[in-house]
């Protein structure tokens, strides 16, 4: 019962905060100076055609631009809901649509990133927190700072100068000529998703090590593990059963926090990389003044994350006992 | 040889710092015997919790511990300072010959394991494999220390039990291998004044049932006057004084004792001013060959005391002193 | 009878040793007791100095910042000097011995010619020294915004220059596309990739303390709407973000207005995570016994606030805000490294990357990514140092 209302609460909270996501975005998207008839103008002129300050009014009020900010905002709001979010000024296309061709490879980076940062960082932490201050530790501490003080794209560009260097052309892109057809091109495919994916994870997995050890060093001072040692239990039993089922929870209601993360770092490696994600996409609307699309873009990017976090919160039901004590905390 | 559980002897723990090298454990030796409960007494930090932990071995890694400490295994002794650090000798000496209530129930438990999963664990561990036998024994164990409805109970979380409840629990984990020595570290400090009184009441009974000897290690001489037979007292790392509880409570003989039963407020006693011992504990590291309490005793001879340490000698039958005066009324009072 | 003689014959011997480890012993207690009497800041200050990363991170970053404020006079070059002539030029070699000759610190002068990509190849031509000179007259500048001068720190003599060459410079890390020196770039750069940081975390501090200390210490209706906006920002992914906002910077306007729209941009986006930090600080201190004493003497709340909270948690702010520059410093040098941070004429780090976009500039120009270096060295001393305050934050442990 009591986890019954929790999962509601928490259904009824994401859904807020998308309400307040897409306000929040609508505004960004209005910022810059001058609307989407600006640019159109602008470029009817560059065609050569004759624009008048009436014909300028007219389109204003075809495309509604010189209605109050709400009105706006509600009317984009109800296209988002109904499916219709605008055209694409620049590739003159339907957001929807444009979004949907790269959506898809954007949540598989993003998946293949977040479970590799798990499966590295999961293991190094736990090993660095039971080492403490031995030479392993400090290795994996060393390799955490040098990752998390390297920028995303420079390790990028470096790792693709080195492809470039030993097999003599830079992995690029993320599918080979002709899309995935046979057991080859599924290589080279594997092939051209190593460098993204360490690029992505790596600065995640060094902050999740760094984290995870922490919690570790913490939990192991808990009186319940002096007392549950006092049963006889095994130091791996201690480690495996009770420690890693305690820093269990930080970890899953960090995932929302992990996907922004992997945001972060995915749009800017996929721009250097020329990865077919979001993320070139989002810079050339964002260049472009493509106020609908780079909206639509922040919009699925935040909404990913809130359903990160939702899924998160979800499962800290199933795993926590202490719900109700979890809720008075936060 | 008498029918010691455990006999401690010379244990010494040191702790090497960044500071320096600290002892907070110098040559401690005491024994405790079937059926017999020795309580140990001293300030937080003198030393004990330290002490009774290196009998199960599970203080950190930094803490070397040396002498010896003599458990009683299927009749011989065994020096549990021999085995390996974790290893699984010692391991099936801890929660099932050797176990330990904790000073705070509500961290004692992990919060994310029923408590009959976490009690039954130590079943499982030294009793049975029987995940449905194991299950038993802790209900019966549950309802031994006095939680009602244990079928109930067995299935919750540590966040639903309440304080009183939480050490009954503990109790039951402590015991549901039936150990021959158990170790309460200050069982009652958390918890209100009558359960306390509830809870030491069981100690008492599970002893009788079960004739364990227990160590009681508490900083509060009302409870050891009410279950102890013997006393064992604690300063800066050493036992200065131990006896029969009659023979430390009727004749302190160390000036520290006679400083911590001058600070208990008797009922009845009138309105006098309760005695305190003045100065600090110092910090156990670099200590210099002088009676620990030097600095402290309002009896101190300034020639004999400063030089040398005293050692632990039998005044009367069974009660040790570790200092130079004979008796109380040796020996001027300075008044500082 | 014994005991008196053994007493006498350790007396002489005692009290050589007393005088001698009286002073000793006593010096070592008054130090200890130093030790346990100090304040909470000079224990974390005795800490801190123990901890040698987090030593050398500080003396690097000093560095870096004084670098930063005399760039104009150290750097050889000015913001806008450039030299079509030397356009992406190695790194200069710095001679001393000319003909057999010691004759001080030189260049030499280049020859260049083309390869079959049409890609300038820089030859030393041995036949002329090009002295360099230490406090130099060169283009001006400003330090701090005040102070005018046209002295640099080293240059190279150009007074014997033959009729219509390009004046020789000296460029420590070679130059890029536009004949400009790197070094003289990465120093004007770390003016702004060094301090949009330091205003942006500083400003999100600001923000942070007081909305987070009102959302922590009065709760209720107020907390609820609070944690609700801090959990829509931090929903956002934060480079997409920063890149959306800083893509509404009109175009066209100053420099400086430039970086104070950055600059607040940055400190937007990351004061919720903070934020969260000082709330849930504040609820924890909250239920201290001490505040609940503080109240029953009747002391304001403002005061609690003040005098007993926020101390409580001060050193663990800093903690927080030092890791948190880094991750300014990065965002800063992607955000110019993708055009839509600073702009020309300004340079950053940042901007000078801008040139790395390319795999071939890279493998004939490997110099460009020196400025790697200096990003990774600001974000490694800014991690070391919050690594090192922290632990200090902690004395006892």
């Amino acid at each position: 019962m009591d986890k019954l209302s929790y999962i509601a609460k928490r259904l009824l909270l994401a859904f807020f905060t998308l309400l307040m996501i897409s306000f929040v975005v609508f505004f960004v998207i209005q910022l810059p100076p001058g609307d989407f008839v600006d640019s159109m103008v602008t470029d009817m002129i560059a065609q050569g055609e004759t624009v008048t300050e009436a014909d300028i009014e007219n389109l204003r009020t075809m495309y509604g631009t010189n209605r109050p900010f709400m009105v706006q905002y509600v009317d984009w709001l109800k296209g988002i809901v109904t499916g219709d979010w605008g055209t694409s000024f620049y590739y003159n296309q339907s957001v929807l649509v444009k979004i949907g061709e790269t959506l898809g490879t954007t949540l598989l980076i993003s998946l293949v990133t977040l479970v590799v940062t798990y499966l590295i960082a999961i293991p190094i932490a736990i090993y660095s927190a039971k080492h403490q201050y031995q030479i392993g530790d400090y290795i994996f501490t060393f390799i955490g700072f040098v990752g998390l003080a390297v920028p995303h794209f420079l390790l990028a560009i470096l790792l693709m100068y080195l492809s470039y260097k030993w097999t003599g052309k830079p992995l690029m892109g993320l599918f080979p000529e002709g899309g995935i057809t046979d057991w080859a091109s599924f290589v080279e495919f594997l092939k051209r998703l190593i460098i993204p994916t360490i690029v992505i994870s790596l600065s995640g997995a060094c902050g999740l090590i760094r984290s995870i050890r922490a919690q570790m060093l913490d939990e192991q001072e808990k009186p319940y593990v002096l007392c549950t040692r006092a049963k006889g239990v095994s130091e791996q039993t201690i480690t495996f059963k009770y420690e890693m089922r305690a820093i269990l929870n930080p970890i899953v209601s960090g995932l929302g926090g992990m996907i922004s993360g992997i945001f972060n770092g995915s749009t800017i490696t996929a721009i250097v990389l020329m990865l077919p994600t979001q993320g070139p996409v989002l810079l050339k609307a964002l260049q472009s003044q493509d106020v609908y699309l780079s909206g639509g873009i922040l919009l699925i990017s935040a909404t990913l994350v809130v359903i990160g976090t939702l899924i998160s919160d979800l499962l800290l039901a199933v795993l926590d006992p202490r719900i109700k004590l979890l809720e008075e905390s936060k | 040889m008498e029918n010691y559980v455990v006999n401690v002897e010379d244990l010494s723990i040191s702790i090497k710092m960044d500071e320096g090298i600290l002892t907070p454990v110098r040559n401690v030796r005491f024994a405790v015997k079937e059926n017999e409960t020795l309580g140990l007494v001293g300030e937080s930090g003198c030393g004990k919790s330290l002490t009774s932990k290196a009998i199960l071995g599970i203080n950190d890694k930094k803490c070397k511990a040396t002498g010896k400490i003599n458990f009683q295994v299927d009749g011989k002794m065994l020096n549990l300072l021999d085995l390996k650090f974790g290893g699984s000798e010692i391991r099936s000496i801890r929660g099932k010959m050797a176990s330990m209530i904790f000073q705070e129930p509500m961290s004692s438990f992990s919060p994310l394991f029923t408590i009959g999963h976490q009690i039954s664990e130590s079943v499982r561990l030294h009793i049975t494999k029987d995940k449905k036998k194991a299950k038993d024994i802790t209900i019966e164990a549950m309802r031994k220390v006095g939680i009602s409805n244990p079928e109930k109970r067995y299935n919750q979380y540590p966040h639903e039990f309440s304080g009183g409840m939480l050490q009954r629990a503990l109790i039951a984990m402590a015991l549901v291998c039936n150990p021959k020595l158990l170790i309460a570290d200050e069982p009652t400090t958390a918890l209100d004044v009558t359960i306390q009184a509830q809870i030491l009441e069981l100690m008492k009974e599970l002893q009788k049932e079960f004739k364990m000897a227990i160590l009681f290690i508490t900083h509060d001489l009302g409870t050891v006057a009410k279950v102890c037979d013997r006393v064992a007292v604690m300063y800066l790392g050493r036992i200065v004084e131990i006896g029969s509880v009659m023979d430390i409570f009727k004749n302190p003989l160390h000036p520290y004792t006679r400083g911590l039963l001058g600070s208990v407020h008797k009922i009845g006693g009138g309105r006098e001013r309760l005695f305190s011992i003045e100065g600090t504990v110092p910090l156990a590291m670099n200590l210099e060959n002088k009676c620990g309490f030097y600095d402290r005793c309002t009896y101190r001879d300034d020639v004999k005391c400063s030089q040398v340490d005293p050692c632990l000698r039998e005044v009367e039958d069974g009660h040790f002193v570790a200092c130079y005066l004979d008796s109380p009324s040796q020996g001027k009072q300075n008044t500082r | 009878m014994s005991q008196e003689k053994q007493k006498k014959d350790l007396a002489p011997n005692d009290t050589l040793l007393n005088e001698k480890e009286l002073k000793k012993l006593e010096k070592k207690r008054a130090k200890q007791e130093k030790y346990y009497t100090s304040s909470q800041w000079q224990l974390m200050g005795r800490k801190l100095i123990r901890h040698k990363l987090a030593v050398i991170s500080f003396i690097l970053l000093t560095l870096l910042y004084i670098g930063a404020i005399f760039a104009g006079f150290i750097a050889p070059q000015g913001l806008e000097d450039f030299s079509a002539t030397y356009s992406n030029a190695p790194p200069s070699k710095i001679h001393f011995v000319h003909n057999g000759e010691f004759i001080g610190p030189f260049v030499y002068d280049y020859d260049i010619t083309y390869d079959k990509f049409q890609n300038k190849v820089y030859v030393e031509n041995k036949e002329k020294p090009y002295k360099i000179n230490f406090f130099v007259k060169g283009s001006s500048y400003k330090i701090l915004g005040i102070f005018k001068s046209d002295i640099h720190l080293f240059g190279v003599d150009n007074s014997d220059l033959p009729e219509g060459k390009d004046k020789v410079n000296v460029m420590l890390f070679g130059a890029d596309q536009l004949g400009r020196d790197l070094f003289s770039r990465i120093l004007i750069g770390s003016q702004v990739s060094l301090t949009v940081p330091l205003v942006g975390t500083f400003m999100s501090f600001i923000l942070a303390i007081i909305i987070g200390g009102i959302s922590g210490y009065y709760g209720g209706i107020v907390d609820t709407i609070i944690q609700r906006i801090i959990e829509v920002i931090s929903s956002f992914p934060t480079l997409p973000l920063w890149m959306a906002l800083s893509a509404a910077i009109p175009a066209g306007i100053s420099v400086t207005k430039v970086y104070i729209f950055i600059t607040i941009i940055m400190s937007l986006v990351s004061w919720p995570g903070l934020a969260r930090t000082v709330r849930s600080k504040f609820l924890s201190l909250k239920k201290e016994d001490y505040v609940l004493a503080a109240k029953l003497a009747g002391v304001s709340d403002f005061k609690i606030i003040i005098k007993h909270l926020v101390p409580g948690f001060m050193s663990y702010l800093i903690v927080n805000l030092t890791l948190g520059i880094p991750n300014m410093i990065l965002g800063e040098t992607s955000m110019s490294f993708l055009g839509l941070g600073m702009r020309a004429p300004a340079t950053s780090w940042g901007v000078l990357l801008q040139e790395c976009q390319s795999i071939s500039n890279i493998a004939n120009c490997p110099w460009k990514l020196i400025p790697v270096l200096f990003v990774g060295t600001a974000v490694l001393a800014f991690n070391f140092l919050g690594d090192g305050l922290r632990d200090a934050a902690d004395p006892y442990k």
